[in-house]
C-alpha cells in the first residue's frame, strides 16, 4: 500500500515537474520542427552534394560540382541580380509606407482601430494565389491599369512584356502588404513617452524636427527588427513571381525562390536546387549580419543614452 | 525557402501516404493470407470474361480502391469523371478515386509521388515517359492472360506505347498529331492567303503580319512551349531528306542534327514576328494558360498551334461565338519538302509499379480504351481512339469538329514519314525549352543574334546528354 502510494507520488512528481510539463506543451512544436524543418534541412545539405532528382532512388555523391556549376549558370546569376533588385527596392518602400501609415494612425480618433484593421487586411490575403491572379489581371495588357491609362489619354504599358518594367508590379504587390510591419510600428510609436514631445514642443521644435529627432531614434530598434524580418521574407518571395509572370520575360522576374523551385520540380535537378538554397542561406545570413553590424551606428538605445 | 520546399515535399508525401493508407485499408483488412487466394479467384473469371470483350472486370467481390489521375482541360475532366462513374456502376466492387490537374501540376505531383513510391494505380503519361520507366508496370502479362484486350488495336498503334525492347508500357489514349487551327474569316477580312497543304513558314509569317497590320490583332497566337516542338523538332525534321534530320537522335542519346544554324531562320522569324506584333511577346504569352483561353479563342489572334485532339474543344467554344475554325497543316520549310509532322500517341494510361491492384488497374485501362459506351462519353477528347471498333462507332456520330479532326489525321497519315522516328522527349528538355524561349526574347531585345541563339539552344540540348 505504502509502496504504491510512493510510486504514485513519484509519478505525480515527475508529471508535475516543470521540465516534463514544458516539454509536453512544446512537443507539437518540437515534432513539427524536427520533421518539417530540421530533418529536411539536413537532407537538403546532403543532397546539395549529390545529383539527386525527385524521380531517382539513388543519389550519387558529386562533391562540390553543383556549387561550381552555379556560377556558370546564366539564369542563376540573373536571378541573384533580380532578387537583389527586388529586395533593395521593395523593402525600403514597404517599411517607409508602413511607418507613414502607422504614424498617421497614432492620432487619437475613434476610427483608428477600424482603419488599422483595414490596412492590415492586405497582409492577411496578400500571399495568396488568388490575390496574385487578381494582380495579374490588373496589370494585363487589357487590365484595369491600362484601361485607366488609355482613358486618360496615355499609351498602354506592356507591364509583363517589358523586361525593365515587369518586376515593378511584383514590388508593388509586396509594398501593398505592409500591414504586419505597420502594426509593429504602431506598437512602437505608442511606447515613445509623450513627455519627449511635450518638451520638444516647449523648445519650439516643429513637426519634422520632432519626427526626425524623437520619433525615428526612439523607433530605431523596431525599425531594425522590421528591416531584418522584411528583408528575409523578401528574399523568399515566390508566389508573385510564380503565378503572375512565371519568371518571364527573359527571366526578368526570375526571383531566387522561383528559380530553386524550377530546378527542383520542373527541371528535376533536386541536388542542384538544394545547393542553390544553401547559397541563398549564406547570402541572406551575410546581409542580415551586415544589417546587424551597421545597426550600432543608427540604432538608438535609451539605456546607453 | 529550402525549408519550405522540402517540407512541402514531405507534407505532400505524408498526405498522399495517409490517403492511400485510408483507401487501401478496407481492401487489405481481410488479412494477407487471403490475398493469394483472392488473386487466383480473379484469374478464373478472367478467362471467361474474355468472350464478352472486357466489359466486365475480372475481379472478385472484394472491394477494391483504385487511384487514378490525369491532366487536361475542364472538358476532359468532366468526360473522364463520367466514364469513371459508368465503370463504377458496372463494377460495384471497384471504387475509383480520381485526381485531375493541369499539365504542369500533374507532373509536379507525379514527381513527389515517385519519390515516395505512391504513384497512382492508373496514371497518364505522354511523350516524356522515359523519365518514369521505373514506375511503369508493363502490360504484357495482362495481355497474355487476357485481362487486357488488344485484339482490336492495330500493331502500329500498339507500337506507339512500346519500349524499344518490345515491352508494352501502356495503352494509347488516342492517336494524335499537331496542326494549326485558324479562323478563315479573319484571313479573308485581312486579305491574307488561306493556308494550303503545302504552305511554308514564309507564307505563315506573311499571313500573320498582314492580319496584324489590317486587323490589329496577333496574326498567330503563342505556340507556348510547343514553339519548341514546332520550332526545333519539326523545323529540323523538315530539312534535308526524309528522316535525315531530327532534333534528338532515335534512341535519345544525343543530337539528331549537326549544324546549329539550321535553327537560326526559325528563331529569326519568331523574333521578327514579335517585333512586328504579329506574335505574342513573353508578357502576352503568360496570359495564355490553357487552350481554352488561347488568343484564337478570345478573338485576339487568327491562328494557333494545337494538338488536334484539342481542336473540337476550341471549335465548339468558337462556334458559340458564331465563328467557324478550320485546321491546317503545319507550314514547311519548302513547299515540296518534308512535312516533319508525325502521327503519335497523345498519351497513354499505365499501371504503376506501386499499385496493390495491378490486375484491376489493367482491366480498367482495357475497358477505358476498348469499351464503346465509355468512348462515347470520352468523345475522342484525348485523341483518335486506337481501337478500330470504337473509331468506327465514333465516326458514325461525329460532330463537324470531330469530322475535321478525323479528316486531318487521315491526311497526315498519308504523308510520307521516315521509317523510324522518335517523338519522345528526353529528361531535361523542359530547361532547354525555357532557355530557348528566353533566347528568342534576347534576339528581340537585340542582345544576341538569331545565329547565337541557335548555337546556345544547341549547346543547351547537347548538355542534356553529358
Amino acid at each position: 500500500m505504502g509502496e504504491t502510494n510512493k510510486k504514485a507520488q513519484s509519478l505525480s512528481r515527475i508529471f508535475n515537474s516543470d521540465i516534463v510539463v514544458g516539454h509536453v506543451f512544446a512537443a507539437p512544436f518540437i515534432f513539427g520542427f524536427v520533421c518539417f524543418s530540421f530533418i529536411p534541412i539536413c537532407m537538403s545539405l546532403y543532397y546539395s552534394f549529390t545529383d539527386y532528382s525527385l524521380g531517382s532512388k539513388i543519389a550519387v555523391f558529386v562533391g562540390l560540382k553543383n556549387f561550381f556549376m552555379l556560377f556558370k549558370d546564366e539564369v542563376f546569376i540573373k536571378s541573384i541580380n533580380k532578387t537583389l533588385q527586388y529586395v533593395f527596392i521593395a523593402v525600403p518602400i514597404k517599411l517607409s509606407f508602413a511607418l507613414l501609415v502607422a504614424f498617421v494612425l497614432t492620432r487619437k480618433s475613434k476610427m483608428v482601430t477600424l482603419y488599422r484593421s483595414l490596412y492590415y487586411v492586405p497582409s492577411l490575403v496578400g500571399g495568396s494565389v488568388a490575390v496574385a491572379l487578381v494582380w495579374k489581371q490588373l496589370f494585363a495588357r487589357k487590365g484595369l491599369f491600362n484601361s485607366v491609362l488609355v482613358n486618360m489619354g496615355f499609351e498602354k504599358i506592356n507591364w509583363f512584356g517589358s523586361e525593365a518594367l515587369a518586376i515593378y508590379p511584383l514590388i508593388l504587390m509586396a509594398v501593398w502588404q505592409f500591414g504586419s510591419s505597420m502594426i509593429i510600428f504602431a506598437a512602437g510609436l505608442k511606447e515613445i513617452p509623450t513627455t519627449y514631445y511635450e518638451a520638444a514642443e516647449i523648445d519650439g521644435a516643429n513637426g519634422f524636427q520632432r519626427f526626425f529627432k524623437i520619433t525615428l531614434p526612439c523607433l530605431s530598434p523596431i525599425i531594425l527588427y522590421n528591416l531584418i524580418m522584411q528583408t528575409i521574407s523578401a528574399f523568399m518571395t515566390f508566389t508573385q513571381a510564380f503565378v503572375i509572370t512565371g519568371g518571364g520575360p527573359n527571366n526578368a522576374t526570375m526571383l531566387y525562390a522561383l528559380n530553386v523551385y524550377n530546378q527542383a520540380f520542373k527541371y528535376n535537378n533536386m541536388g542542384y536546387a538544394c545547393a542553390m538554397s544553401w547559397v541563398m542561406l549564406i547570402v541572406m545570413s551575410l546581409i542580415t549580419l551586415v544589417i546587424f553590424r551597421t545597426s550600432k551606428f543608427w540604432v538608438f538605445s535609451e539605456s546607453e543614452g | 525557402m529550402k525549408k519550405r520546399i522540402v517540407s512541402c515535399l514531405l507534407a505532400a508525401a505524408m498526405v498522399a501516404g495517409s490517403i492511400v493508407g485510408c483507401g487501401s485499408q478496407p481492401a487489405q483488412a481481410p488479412s494477407d493470407s487471403q490475398a493469394p487466394a483472392a488473386e487466383s479467384k480473379e484469374e478464373a473469371p478472367a478467362a471467361e470474361a474474355k468472350e464478352e470483350a472486357s466489359a466486365e472486370t475480372p475481379s472478385s467481390d472484394e472491394p477494391i480502391t483504385l487511384r487514378m489521375a490525369w491532366w487536361g482541360s475542364q472538358d476532359r475532366h468532366d468526360k473522364t469523371i463520367a466514364a469513371i462513374e459508368l465503370y463504377e456502376s458496372l463494377n460495384p466492387n471497384v471504387n475509383i478515386e480520381y485526381e485531375y490537374y493541369s499539365f504542369d501540376d500533374y507532373f509536379t505531383k507525379l514527381k513527389t509521388l515517385v519519390a515516395s513510391d505512391e504513384v497512382w494505380d492508373v496514371f497518364q503519361l505522354g511523350g516524356n515517359f522515359p523519365m518514369y520507366l521505373d514506375k511503369i508496370y508493363p502490360l504484357d502479362e495482362f495481355i497474355s492472360s487476357g485481362v487486357v484486350d488488344v485484339s482490336k488495336i492495330s500493331e502500329a498503334n500498339l507500337k506507339t506505347t512500346r519500349e524499344t525492347d518490345g515491352t508494352q508500357l501502356g495503352l494509347t489514349n488516342g492517336i494524335n498529331t499537331y496542326g494549326i487551327a485558324y479562323d478563315p474569316a479573319m484571313f479573308e477580312e485581312a486579305g491574307a492567303a488561306l493556308p494550303t497543304d503545302d504552305w511554308t513558314w514564309e507564307d505563315y509569317q506573311k499571313a500573320a503580319d498582314l492580319i496584324t497590320e489590317k486587323l490589329g490583332i496577333f496574326g498567330s497566337s503563342t505556340f507556348l512551349t510547343s514553339d519548341f516542338i514546332a520550332g526545333c523538332s519539326t523545323y529540323i525534321a523538315q530539312q534535308g531528306d526524309l528522316g535525315q534530320n531530327s532534333f534528338f537522335n532515335l534512341d535519345l542519346t544525343g543530337m539528331g542534327f549537326d549544324d546549329p544554324q539550321m535553327l537560326a531562320p526559325f528563331i529569326q522569324m519568331r523574333a521578327d514576328m514579335i517585333k512586328k506584333g504579329s506574335y505574342p511577346d513573353a508578357g502576352a504569352s503568360a496570359e495564355v494558360t490553357n487552350i481554352e483561353n488561347d488568343f484564337l479563342v478570345t478573338g485576339e489572334a487568327a491562328m494557333t498551334w494545337v494538338a488536334v485532339n484539342q481542336f473540337p474543344t476550341i471549335y465548339n467554344v468558337c462556334a458559340e461565338q458564331g465563328r467557324e475554325l478550320a485546321l491546317a497543316h503545319l507550314p514547311k520549310v519548302t513547299a515540296s519538302g518534308n512535312s516533319g509532322t508525325l502521327i503519335q500517341s497523345s498519351q497513354m494510361l499505365c499501371v504503376s509499379q506501386d499499385s496493390e491492384h495491378k490486375e484491376a488497374a489493367a482491366a480498367f485501362i482495357s475497358w477505358f480504351e476498348n469499351d464503346i459506351d465509355c468512348n462515347n462519353i470520352l468523345q475522342a477528347e484525348r485523341g483518335i481512339p486506337a481501337n478500330e471498333d470504337v473509331r468506327a462507332a465514333l465516326a458514325a456520330s461525329a460532330t463537324p469538329a470531330q469530322q475535321i479532326m478525323y479528316d486531318y489525321v487521315d491526311s497526315v497519315s498519308k504523308m510520307p514519314t521516315p521509317k523510324e522516328y522518335n517523338v519522345l522527349s528526353p529528361d531535361g528538355q523542359d530547361q532547354v525549352q525555357d532557355n530557348y524561349l528566353n533566347y528568342i526574347q534576347q534576339v528581340v531585345n537585340g542582345e544576341i543574334t538569331a545565329s547565337e541563339a541557335a548555337e546556345k539552344t544547341y549547346a543547351d540540348a547537347e548538355a542534356i546528354f553529358k
